[in-house]
C-alpha cells in the first residue's frame, strides 16, 4: 500500500459515509435494473409458454406440413354397366411427368436434367429447358408440367424413377370415356348414365385429390347418384422435404383404390325400347317401369333426350341442348313434377279407408258436382255417377267420390298416407341423381310457406284428386304402384346390389332386399287392385286403352288428367285450347294384374286425356315386357299357363 | 503498513475465482455445443467442435485477465476505447464486406469486428469516466453527460452504418444502462426518452432499406412469407413443434431440415426449443439468469465505482443479448441479427463476452 493518493484517501473516506461516490445511488438504481431484467425474463418465459404450449399443436401440424409435401394420386373411376354387363362409362388412364419446384436450383442443374430428361421424353430440349427455367424462379409454387398425355408404357420406358432426386415425378390422371354405342341406344342411356364435370364446391370433409387440378366428380344421373361408389380412394406419395423443396426421401406410398365398378338394373334394350314407344306417344314425356319384387329400375326414360356422346364431345352443342325450350337435359322420369291428378285417387281412398270413414261397399251420391262451405266441385262426369261405391268411384275416376273422401280424411291422413306410399320423397340409395321430392302439402308446410291464409277445406279436396299444390315424379308414381301392388314397401334402385364388390361384375341372385310389409290392411290393399283391374278390363273403366290385349296378361292401373289450365275444366269454352294449356296426361299401372311383377308409371305433358293418350303407352310397355319376359317364363317347369280373366 | 494483507499470490487469486460463475458460463456454452451438434445434423462439424475449442481457449483468456489487478485495464480504458473507435471508423475504409454488411477488418492477418471490440471498450471507458469522476453529483453535470453520450453516440452510429443494427443497440443499451447506473439525473433519461418519441417518425430516412423492411415484415409477417418474413413464421412453427417437452435432442425437425434459417446463429434458440421444448428453454434462460443475478451481485459487493460499472456493465451486456436475442426469434421484436450469448456459433462475440467477464471477476477482487 505504497502508492496511495491524496484521491483514493478522499474516496475511502466518503465510502464511509455512505453516499457521496454513488455507492447508494448505484445499489438502489440496480436493484431497479434487476427487478427490470427479471420483468423481461418473465414476460420472455410468458411468450415462450405462449408459442410452445399454448399454441404448440397448432404450429406442430404446420411443422408436419412443412417438413413434407403430400401428392395425391387420383383413383381411377368406376365403370358403369348395364344390366348384360355392356360399358357405358369407363375412365383412361394417361400419365404426365411433373417437376415440382424447389429453391436455389441453379441454372447449370437444370439444363443438365434438361439435357438428361429431353431424349427419354421424346420432347425438344428448348421445351424442357423452358419448363425447367420457369420452375427456377425462386419462390414459384407450382409445380410444371415437362410432359402430358403418355401411356403406362411410354412411361415404363422413360424410367422416369431415376430422377426423382431431381424432384419429378409421374401422375397419373384420368379421363371419363363413354364407349360408342349406337345412336338410338346413347340417346336412351344419356340421362340415366349421366355426366362429370369440374369440383364447383369444396367442403372441409372432401376427399383430397378432389382439390387436383382437373378432377372430375359425377354431376347427374349416375354418375352422381353412385358417386361415392365410383370415386375410389386417393393413393399418395409423401415425400419429406427441406427447406429447399427438394425431396429428400419418400415417407410415405400409398396406392390408390380404384372406384367400384357399378352394374346398372337397366339393359339397354329394354330402355330403348321403352324410350322409343315413349317418344312415338309424344314429344315430351317420361316412362318407369319397376321391378316389384326387387324395386330395381327396369326402365327410366325421359323424352325429349340427348345424344349423351356428343354431348361430351362438343361445347356448342351443350349451349344449344340447354337452351332448348323443350329442355332435352332434364330427366323428367325424377326431376319433372307434375299434379298426379286422379292417379293420386289411390292415395285419397286408401287414406279414408284406413281411418274407417269410408267403407269399400259405401256408396257415395255424385250428381255431376258437389258443394261444400259455397264452393261448387265438378265432377269430369258431367252427368255424374249417380252413386259410386270403391270400385265404381275407381273403374271410373269419379270425382265426387273423392271430394267427400277426402274431406272425411282430412289432409293430414292423406298426406300420411302419400309418405307411405312412397310419396314426397327423394330415394337416396335410388343411385341416380338429381331427383326432385314433389308435394305432399299439409297444413304445416303451408304455414311455413305463407301466413296469409291457414289450410282451407277446398285445399283438402283438391288434393283428394291429385290436384292444387300435389305433385309427384313419374319414378314416385311408379314406386307408389309398386307399393300397392306388393303391400310392402318398395324402394327403387337403378343399380344391382347383388352384384359384388370386386372390379367385374359378379351376379349373387340369392341376395334380394326384402321389404318391410305397408302399414295398410290387406283388405283394403285388395278391394282397391280388383278396382285397379276393372279400370282397364271393365265396362266403363277409364283405362281400357291400356290393355295390352295379348291373350295372356292383365292390367291393374289409374288414369290421371292433371289440369295444368283452368281453361281445360271450362265448359263454355269457344277457343281450342292451346298447347300448354291442355292437361298432362297420366297413367299408372302394374302387370300382371293378379301376380304383380312390373310397376309402370307414365306421363305424356300436354297430351290431354290419360286414358286415351298415356293407355296406350302402358299397353305397349307391358307387351315389350312380357315379350322380353317370355323365354325365361316358358324355361320355369310349373311357370303357370298364361289365362286371361273375364 | 504491516497490518495490510500482503497480495495475493497467482494461486490465490486463482482458487478466489466465482467458480460457480464460471460453472454457470460454461453450462451454457455447453449447451451451445451440443445444440450445434445437433443442427448440424448430428455431427461436430462444422460447427459443435470448434464452438467448444473457442469456449475453452476463451476461458483460459478470461481467467488470464482476472489475474492482474483491475487497474492495469483501468487505465488501459482511454487508450482502447480510442483505437476501437479508430478501427470502427476505419472500417468502412479498409473492410471486408460480406453477407451485405462490412464488419471486418484485417489486422496483421487475423479478421476481427472492431464493434466487438468497441464493446468492451465502451464499457471500460465510461466506468473510467465515472470512476475518475468519483462523485455522483458531478455525474450529471451537463459536461460530464454530454461526453459520456459522446462516447456512446459516436461508435453506435458508425455500427448502424455498417450496418449492423444489432450491434449498435447493444451498444446503446449499456452504455446508457452504464450512465444510469452512475448516477446520472434520471431528468436526463426523460428528455432523453421523449427525444426519442420525437424521432421515431424521421426513422424512415435514417435507416437502411433492408433494415426498414424487417420492421415492416416484423409487423406483419404475412407480408413476405418465403423472404423475410420467413423467419419469423418458421421460427414461430419449430418453437410450437416443440411444445412442453421438445422433440428430443436430435429430432428437432424444422431445424435440423434447414426450414430454420441461421439455425446455427442468431436463431439458434428455435432449434433449441424444438428439440428440448419450453422446459429446456426454460433452463437455458434460468442459466442466464443466474449468471446476471451473480454478476449484479458481485458489483454490489465491489470495491471502486469502475468495478461496480465495469462488472454491472458485463452483466447488461449478457442481458441484453439475451433479451433481444429471444424476443427477436419468438417474434416481439423485430429480427436485428443478435447472436444468443455463448450458444450461438461465432467466434469474435464469445470472445468479447469473456474478455469482459475476465475483467468483471478480475474487478470482483478487492485488490
Amino acid at each position: 500500500m505504497a502508492a496511495t493518493t491524496p484521491n483514493d484517501h478522499r474516496r475511502l473516506l466518503q465510502s464511509a459515509e455512505g453516499a457521496a461516490d454513488g455507492t447508494m445511488v448505484f445499489s438502489r438504481r440496480a436493484l431497479v435494473l434487476g427487478m427490470a431484467n427479471a420483468a423481461v425474463f418473465g414476460g420472455l418465459a410468458a411468450r415462450l409458454y405462449d408459442l410452445q404450449v399454448l399454441n404448440g399443436p397448432q404450429q406442430s401440424a404446420l411443422a408436419e406440413d412443412n417438413r413434407t409435401r403430400t401428392l395425391w394420386v387420383p383413383p381411377m373411376r368406376g365403370q358403369i354397366l348395364d344390366a348384360n354387363g355392356v360399358v357405358l362409362a369407363s375412365s383412361r388412364e394417361t400419365f404426365r411427368i411433373m417437376l415440382y419446384p424447389q429453391r436455389g436450383l441453379t441454372l447449370a442443374d437444370a439444363s443438365r436434367l434438361a439435357s438428361e430428361l429431353a431424349p427419354r421424353l421424346g420432347m425438344e430440349l428448348s421445351a424442357v429447358a423452358a419448363g425447367l427455367k420457369a420452375a427456377l424462379h425462386d419462390n414459384r409454387p407450382l409445380p410444371v408440367v415437362l410432359a402430358d398425355g403418355l401411356s403406362y408404357d411410354d412411361v415404363a420406358a422413360l424410367q422416369v424413377g431415376t430422377f426423382e432426386a431431381a424432384n419429378v415425378v409421374v401422375e397419373p390422371q384420368h379421363q371419363r370415356v363413354y364407349p360408342e354405342l349406337k345412336p338410338s341406344a346413347r340417346i336412351a342411356m344419356a340421362h340415366i348414365v349421366g355426366s362429370v364435370g369440374a369440383v364447383d364446391r369444396f367442403s372441409l370433409d372432401d376427399d383430397p385429390h378432389l382439390r387436383l387440378k382437373g378432377a372430375r366428380v359425377g354431376k347427374v344421373g349416375v354418375e352422381a347418384g353412385m358417386e361415392t361408389a365410383l370415386r375410389g380412394v386417393a393413393g399418395r406419395t409423401v415425400y419429406e422435404i427441406d427447406a429447399r423443396g427438394r425431396h429428400v426421401r419418400r415417407l410415405d406410398d400409398r396406392e390408390s383404390v380404384p372406384g367400384r365398378a357399378v352394374t346398372l338394373t337397366i339393359d339397354i334394350a329394354l330402355q330403348e325400347a321403352v324410350m322409343g314407344k315413349l317418344a312415338a306417344e309424344n314429344d315430351r314425356g317420361a316412362a318407369v317401369v319397376l321391378d316389384i319384387a326387387t324395386g330395381a329400375i327396369l326402365a327410366l326414360a325421359s323424352t325429349p333426350s340427348f345424344d349423351g356422346a356428343a354431348v361430351h364431345a362438343v361445347g356448342a352443342q351443350w349451349r344449344e341442348l340447354k337452351s332448348d325450350p323443350a329442355r332435352p337435359l332434364v330427366n323428367r322420369a325424377t326431376t319433372g313434377q307434375y299434379p298426379p291428378g286422379s292417379t293420386f285417387k289411390l292415395v285419397t281412398a286408401l287414406a279414408a279407408l284406413e281411418a274407417g270413414l269410408v267403407t269399400p261397399k259405401e256408396k257415395i251420391e255424385c250428381w255431376g258436382d258437389v258443394t261444400y262451405s259455397g264452393h261448387t266441385y265438378r265432377c269430369w262426369n258431367r252427368k255424374g255417377h249417380i252413386a259410386s261405391d270403391l270400385h265404381k268411384a275407381i273403374r271410373e275416376s269419379c270425382d265426387c267420390y273423392f271430394y267427400e273422401a277426402a274431406r272425411r280424411a282430412g289432409i293430414d291422413r292423406i298426406a300420411a298416407m302419400a309418405s307411405e306410399l312412397g310419396l314426397g320423397e327423394v330415394y337416396r340409395d335410388a343411385g341416380i341423381a338429381p331427383q326432385k321430392r314433389g308435394l305432399i302439402p299439409t297444413p304445416a308446410w303451408k304455414r311455413s310457406r305463407t301466413t296469409r291464409t291457414g289450410w282451407l277445406l277446398g285445399e283438402t279436396i283438391l288434393a283428394g284428386i291429385g290436384q292444387g299444390y300435389v305433385q309427384a315424379t313419374p319414378l314416385q308414381l311408379a314406386v307408389m304402384m309398386a307399393r300397392v301392388a306388393s303391400g310392402r314397401k318398395v324402394v327403387p334402385s337403378i343399380v344391382r346390389h347383388d352384384v359384388g364388390d370386386g372390379h367385374h361384375a359378379r351376379s349373387d341372385a340369392t341376395r334380394q332386399p326384402e321389404f318391410e310389409p305397408l302399414a295398410i290392411s290387406e283388405t283394403h290393399l285388395a278391394a282397391l287392385r280388383r278396382a285397379l283391374k276393372a279400370v282397364v278390363h271393365e265396362g266403363g273403366g277409364t283405362g281400357q286403352a291400356a290393355d295390352p290385349d295379348d291373350g295372356r296378361t292383365l292390367v291393374a292401373g289409374k288414369t290421371g288428367t292433371s289440369q295444368v289450365s283452368r281453361a281445360s275444366a271450362d265448359r263454355d269454352r269457344t277457343k281450342p285450347l292451346t298447347r300448354a294449356q291442355r292437361d298432362h296426361a297420366l297413367f299408372v299401372a302394374y302387370a300382371p294384374a293378379d301376380a304383380p311383377r312390373f310397376a309402370i308409371a307414365t306421363v305424356l305433358e300436354h297430351a290431354g286425356s290419360g286414358g286415351t293418350e298415356a293407355g296406350p303407352l302402358v299397353a305397349d310397355i307391358v307387351r315389350l315386357l312380357m315379350a322380353r319376359d317370355r323365354p325365361t317364363a316358358a324355361r320355369g317347369a310349373d311357370a303357370p299357363a298364361p289365362a286371361k280373366e273375364g | 503498513m504491516f497490518y495490510s494483507r500482503p497480495l495475493p499470490t497467482v494461486f490465490e487469486r486463482i482458487v478466489g475465482l466465482p467458480w460457480l460463475l464460471l460453472v454457470g458460463v460454461t453450462a451454457i456454452a455447453a449447451i451451445g455445443c451440443a445444440t450445434l451438434y445437433s443442427v448440424a445434423g448430428g455431427a461436430f462439424d462444422p460447427w459443435a467442435a470448434r464452438h467448444g475449442l473457442r469456449f475453452g481457449a476463451a476461458l483460459l483468456v478470461a481467467v488470464a485477465i482476472s489475474i492482474p489487478p483491475v487497474d492495469y485495464w483501468r487505465h488501459l480504458a482511454g487508450p482502447v476505447y480510442i483505437v476501437a473507435l479508430g478501427l470502427l471508423a476505419a472500417v468502412p475504409l479498409v473492410g471486408v464486406e460480406a453477407l451485405g454488411a462490412r464488419r471486418w477488418i484485417n489486422v496483421g492477418g487475423v479478421s476481427i469486428q472492431p464493434v466487438e471490440v468497441m464493446k468492451v471498450a465502451l464499457v471500460l471507458a465510461l466506468a473510467q469516466l465515472y470512476h475518475a469522476l468519483g462523485d455522483a453529483k458531478r455525474a450529471s453535470q451537463p459536461q460530464w453527460v454530454l461526453l459520456a453520450l459522446a462516447l456512446v453516440v459516436m461508435p453506435a452510429s458508425l455500427t448502424i452504418r455498417q450496418p449492423d443494427l444489432g450491434s449498435a443497440i447493444l451498444l446503446a443499451a449499456v452504455g446508457l444502462g452504464i450512465m444510469f447506473l452512475a448516477g446520472v439525473s434520471l431528468w436526463y433519461f426523460a428528455a432523453g426518452i421523449a427525444a426519442v418519441v420525437a424521432i421515431v417518425p424521421l426513422l424512415p430516412s435514417l435507416l437502411h432499406t433492408y433494415q426498414l423492411r424487417r420492421i415492416a415484415v416484423f409487423l406483419d409477417p404475412a407480408r413476405d412469407p418465403l423472404g423475410a418474413g420467413y423467419h419469423i413464421a418458421q421460427a414461430r412453427i419449430a418453437l410450437g413443434n416443440g411444445g412442453l417437452d421438445g422433440q428430443g435432442y436430435l429430432r428437432g425437425t424444422q431445424s435440423q431440415l434447414d426450414f430454420v434459417p441461421e439455425k446455427m446463429t442468431d436463431f439458434i434458440f428455435v432449434a433449441l426449443g424444438e428439440e428440448w421444448g419450453f422446459t429446456g428453454a426454460m433452463v437455458v434462460l434460468a442459466l442466464y439468469a443466474s449468471v446476471i443475478v451473480m454478476l449484479f451481485v458481485m458489483a454490489l459487493r465491489a470495491p471502486t465505482p469502475f468495478s461496480r460499472l465495469t462488472i454491472a456493465g458485463t452483466a447488461m451486456m449478457i442481458a441484453i443479448y439475451v433479451v433481444i436475442n429471444i424476443s427477436m426469434v419468438t417474434g416481439l421484436v423485430p429480427v436485428v441479427g443478435v447472436p444468443l450469448p455463448l450458444i450461438s456459433y461465432g467466434g469474435t462475440a464469445m470472445f468479447t463476452l469473456m474478455v469482459s467477464l475476465g475483467i468483471a471477476m478480475g474487478a470482483a477482487r478487492r485488490v
